[in-house]
């Protein structure tokens, strides 16, 4: 909600002044009854969450919700900014920023008596951060490459460094600067190289090894400028994203679950306190198993309800959460800073 | 020089003591308010414990532990060296648009500023065809030329991102120069040569003198905005580290915004400085 | 041209011209010709040609209300810029007292300051005023990283032009609002249009600032292209890049209709 409008505003700069006199009046709650504002990641994100959710929602409760397009890291902070009149009803949040959000308070506990459909969401997906809010849809963090280029490729975390390591191939990791790196990479190798959230030199030492043949990817699309340009011939990076570039004609690539598990990276959604309460029948909406089914087939992501049934399509597609390495989000959250200042350090860029 | 013998020659009377408030007030007030007010504000996380307290330890590891300080310098480095390589091109093409171009302006300028309307995600994207390792540049020179064995390593060099940060900023150095440039009267150039002066005497002691404060504008620019830019480094890598980039990882990845404020204030007073002594410069020579 | 300037030295330097160019077009270049793509992901060279990708553009709502989000915070926070700029320029190219070099510092200093700083904190500073997410706050952040634009090159030009203009038109008993709006004003046009140039380029740019105030009704298309490309990376986001320097080929070609590109900025 705001205070003075675009429209007012081509009215003539007055409006502007006038806005900084009444912006200092008290404000009334988000918008009037029978309205929400919910929020989405832009293109096919945003049609599938208006289509899978937002619909069904409104049919059911005769509101209205109002999709925001955006980050997480842009709706955390404007929560935080506002916690006392947040400017959105639902948030969509990855794990690291869900549990940020619980731990400032800032968002509502997840029960079976406000959202009937927890019930059917694993216990440990709603654990992860902390019972304020649940995972309802992850991707794998795993090997993706160009078919073409890369013959039998690495099959584990273990025999992709080695075989990097060794020049057969470059490759594409996700750069410091991007906020999953520390679970998708740091997390997921070190794990599966016999180390763990309290040991990451087998990660570092692997990063050594490689450090010749390796680029960073800072954003999803860049790495597939990697793999399209020939920058680098494979990767680490998530299933949803690289099926969807296959479904979009680029059908020389290809996506492994490294046999250790590649790291789930889910995305999480909460209620941020002082919400407008229909926030709770959209989240129902979100939980719910025919939707998420809808959802899954548009997004390729997993969905997290159990009574889930994917299509033939999909279920080669999707690794089972439980075939995934779940990484202690809480205990990363606690170390992630000294991993970040040891990579700037070792590695570097 | 022109000017000064001329200000000198005209007694300046013009001390009304309300217009410096008139004129430069409101927008110092506006900065004041809605710039230093945040910040100051802001700034306060930089001194805070997480639980109430003060410290100086972020300052502190800022301004001794040599990571950092190696990460300061090759902030103004990276700034200073895109700057000096930004007069170096842009000022021939500043005075070719001035000059030469005629009916031909319209589309220079086009042509400057059409980089800094494509999104910079696009950009990049254009860069790594060109110059990845199966780009077309590589592939020019191994496959058809054959001049090279083996493809370069082009992308994630320092070299290509210094590269991309000339794209983007030298249109401000060459629209800076050529708005100076078109005010320098093209007469005082031919009366040198007809008094004798050489085609480069005529450059480097009329021409040059006139356009300072155009280049000292353009330096300005660049410098500042090199000096504060993450998103070009950010996606095309090339192991510099500099601060802004730093503070884009803290609020980015680790979301220690303590940390990204008192990086943010080591910023400010390394730019702050930098400008004031350029400033300086620019005066005392321009003016 | 004339006959005179036809020697290697002008051979030299439009050979360097030329070459500037194309350091400068060559990635750009690209970024056109796969916006034409026939392809369904960001691929070069592109397999065929077709205008699907700019129907895309047109297709979805928030390009189209993005779009028009930008070109008015542009035009906005370009209008207040020249405005609080203009005058605190024309006062500080011509004073000598010893503070000038402090306050055109000060004045200046935004540019430095990473914007995703400047968005971070006047996201919490606006909301405690009460004007958080708004187009208003969007104005105003973006006045603050544009107002440096416009001030640096009004004072670049002005500090170059000799106050005797000025002054002989207020001899002749011109009174300050037509000494500045007859003689003034046309000497430091040059100035304002590059200032406004280079303040809308990075208003309409601006993805850092405008990111934390992004909501519904004022998200810029910088934010909501970010949002569209998380989970997608086809070629409308080259349309969207040539759409907008098609534009600007038609925004140059009506001014220099009505003015002539030669007065407003260069190439006096």
């Amino acid at each position: 909600m705001t205070i003075i409008t675009r429209r007012h505003f081509i009215g003539g700069s007055a409006a502007v002044g006038a806005g900084l006199i009444t912006g200092g009046m008290p404000r009334f709650a988000n918008a009037q009854a029978g309205e929400i504002t919910v929020t989405a990641f832009g293109g096919v994100w945003e049609e599938a969450v208006r289509t899978c959710f937002a619909a069904p929602f409104e049919a059911k409760t005769k509101a209205k919700a109002n999709v925001s397009l955006g980050g997480p890291p842009q709706w955390l902070a404007q929560v935080e900014a506002e916690s006392a009149n947040p400017p959105v009803d639902v948030l969509i949040m990855t794990p690291d920023l869900a549990l940020t959000a619980a731990k400032a308070d800032l968002v509502d506990d997840f029960t079976v008596e406000k959202l009937p459909n927890l019930a059917k969401i694993p216990q440990e997906l709603t654990d992860s951060v902390m019972g304020k809010g649940t995972i309802f849809d992850y991707g794998v963090g795993g090997i993706t490459f160009h078919k073409e280029r890369v013959e039998n490729a690495p099959k584990s975390f273990a025999e992709f460094v080695d075989r990097v390591a060794d020049g057969e191939f470059v490759a594409s990791v996700p750069s410091i600067s991007y906020a999953v790196t520390p679970i998708m990479l740091i997390w997921a190798m070190a794990n599966a190289l016999g180390g763990g959230v309290n040991n990451v030199d087998p990660f570092f030492d692997a990063m050594a090894k490689m450090k010749d043949n390796l680029v960073f990817w800072a954003g999803p699309n860049d790495f597939f400028n990697h793999l399209s340009s020939g920058e680098a011939e494979l990767g680490i990076y998530f299933d949803g994203r690289t099926w969807n570039h296959y479904d979009s004609g680029a059908t020389w690539i290809d996506f492994l679950n490294p046999e250790e598990g590649g790291a789930l990276n889910g995305v999480a959604v909460q209620k941020p306190k002082n919400a407008d309460p229909l926030a709770w029948d959209y989240i129902n909406e979100v939980l719910d198993a025919e939707n998420q089914t809808k959802f899954a087939d548009i997004m390729n992501y997993g969905v997290t309800n159990t009574d889930v049934v994917y299509s033939e399509k999909l279920k080669p597609r999707i690794t089972p959460w439980q075939k995934t390495a779940f990484p202690p989000y809480e205990q990363i959250a606690e170390v992630r800073n000294e991993w970040v200042d040891r990579w700037n350090r070792e590695i570097g860029r | 020089m022109m000017s000064e013998t001329v200000q000198t020659a005209i007694p300046a009377r013009r001390s009304q003591p309300l217009r410096p408030i008139l004129m430069a007030g409101p927008a110092v007030l506006f900065l004041v308010v809605f710039f230093v007010w945040p910040l100051l504000d802001n700034g306060m996380r930089s001194f805070s414990t997480g639980d109430g307290g003060f410290t100086f330890s972020r300052y502190v590891s800022l301004l001794t532990d040599s990571f950092y300080l190696r990460v300061t310098a090759e902030t103004v480095s990276l700034s200073a060296g895109v700057t000096v390589i930004s007069v170096l091109i842009g000022y021939p093409v500043a005075y070719f648009l001035v000059r030469k171009s005629g009916r031909w302006a319209g589309v220079i300028i086009f042509l400057l500023i059409a980089p800094l309307l494509t999104s910079i995600i696009m950009r990049t994207f254009g860069w790594q065809v060109l110059f990845a390792r199966r780009g077309l540049v590589n592939n020019l020179l191994v496959d058809h030329l054959g001049i090279l064995s083996a493809p370069l390593r082009l992308t994630n060099s320092p070299e290509i991102a210094v590269a991309a940060l000339v794209h983007v900023l030298v249109p401000f150095m060459v629209l800076s120069i050529s708005t100076v440039l078109q005010g320098v009267d093209i007469r005082l150039e031919e009366s040198a040569k007809i008094l004798g002066a050489g085609r480069f005497r005529t450059f480097w002691e009329v021409t040059l003198p006139l356009s300072l404060d155009g280049i000292g504008t353009g330096a300005i620019l660049v410098f500042m905005i090199a000096n504060g830019s993450f998103v070009t480094l950010v996606l095309l890598g090339g192991g510099l580290q500099t601060l802004p980039l730093m503070i884009y990882q803290q609020f980015n990845t680790t979301r220690d915004f303590g940390m990204a404020s008192a990086m943010s204030t080591i910023l400010l007073v390394i730019a702050v400085f930098c400008l004031f002594l350029q400033l300086r410069l620019v005066r005392r020579r321009g003016a | 041209m004339r006959a005179l300037d036809r020697d290697w030295v002008s051979i030299g330097l439009a050979a360097f011209v030329v070459l500037f160019f194309i350091f400068m077009l060559a990635p750009i270049l690209v970024v056109v010709v796969v916006s034409f793509t026939s392809a369904g992901y960001v691929s070069f060279p592109i397999p065929g040609w077709s205008l699907k990708w700019f129907q895309n553009i047109f297709a979805y709502q928030p390009f189209i209300d993005a779009l028009v989000v930008s070109l008015e915070v542009a035009v906005g926070a370009t209008i207040l810029s020249c405005l609080l700029g203009v005058p605190a320029c024309l006062f500080l190219a011509r004073s000598r007292a010893a503070w000038t070099n402090a306050v055109m510092t000060f004045l200046l200093s935004p540019l430095s300051m990473p914007m995703i700083v400047i968005g971070f904190a006047s996201l919490f500073f606006l909301s405690w005023l009460g004007i958080g997410i708004s187009f208003t706050a969007l104005l105003i952040t973006h006045t603050i990283v544009c107002l440096p634009y416009v001030i640096r090159t009004v004072a670049g030009v002005y500090g170059g032009i000799p106050p005797s203009y000025e002054e002989a038109a207020a001899i002749l008993g011109a009174n300050p609002f037509k000494v500045f709006w007859h003689v003034t004003l046309p000497l430091i046009r040059p100035g304002i249009m590059a200032g406004s140039l280079f303040s809308f380029l990075t208003s309409f740019d601006n993805l850092p600032i405008s990111y934390f105030f992004g909501s519904s009704s004022t998200n810029t298309l910088p934010v909501v292209m970010l949002s569209y490309l998380e989970h997608q990376f086809d070629p409308t986001i080259a349309a969207l890049s040539t759409l907008q320097l098609l534009m600007a080929v038609v925004a140059l070609i009506v001014v220099d209709r009505i003015y002539g590109i030669d007065k407003m900025t260069v190439a006096g």
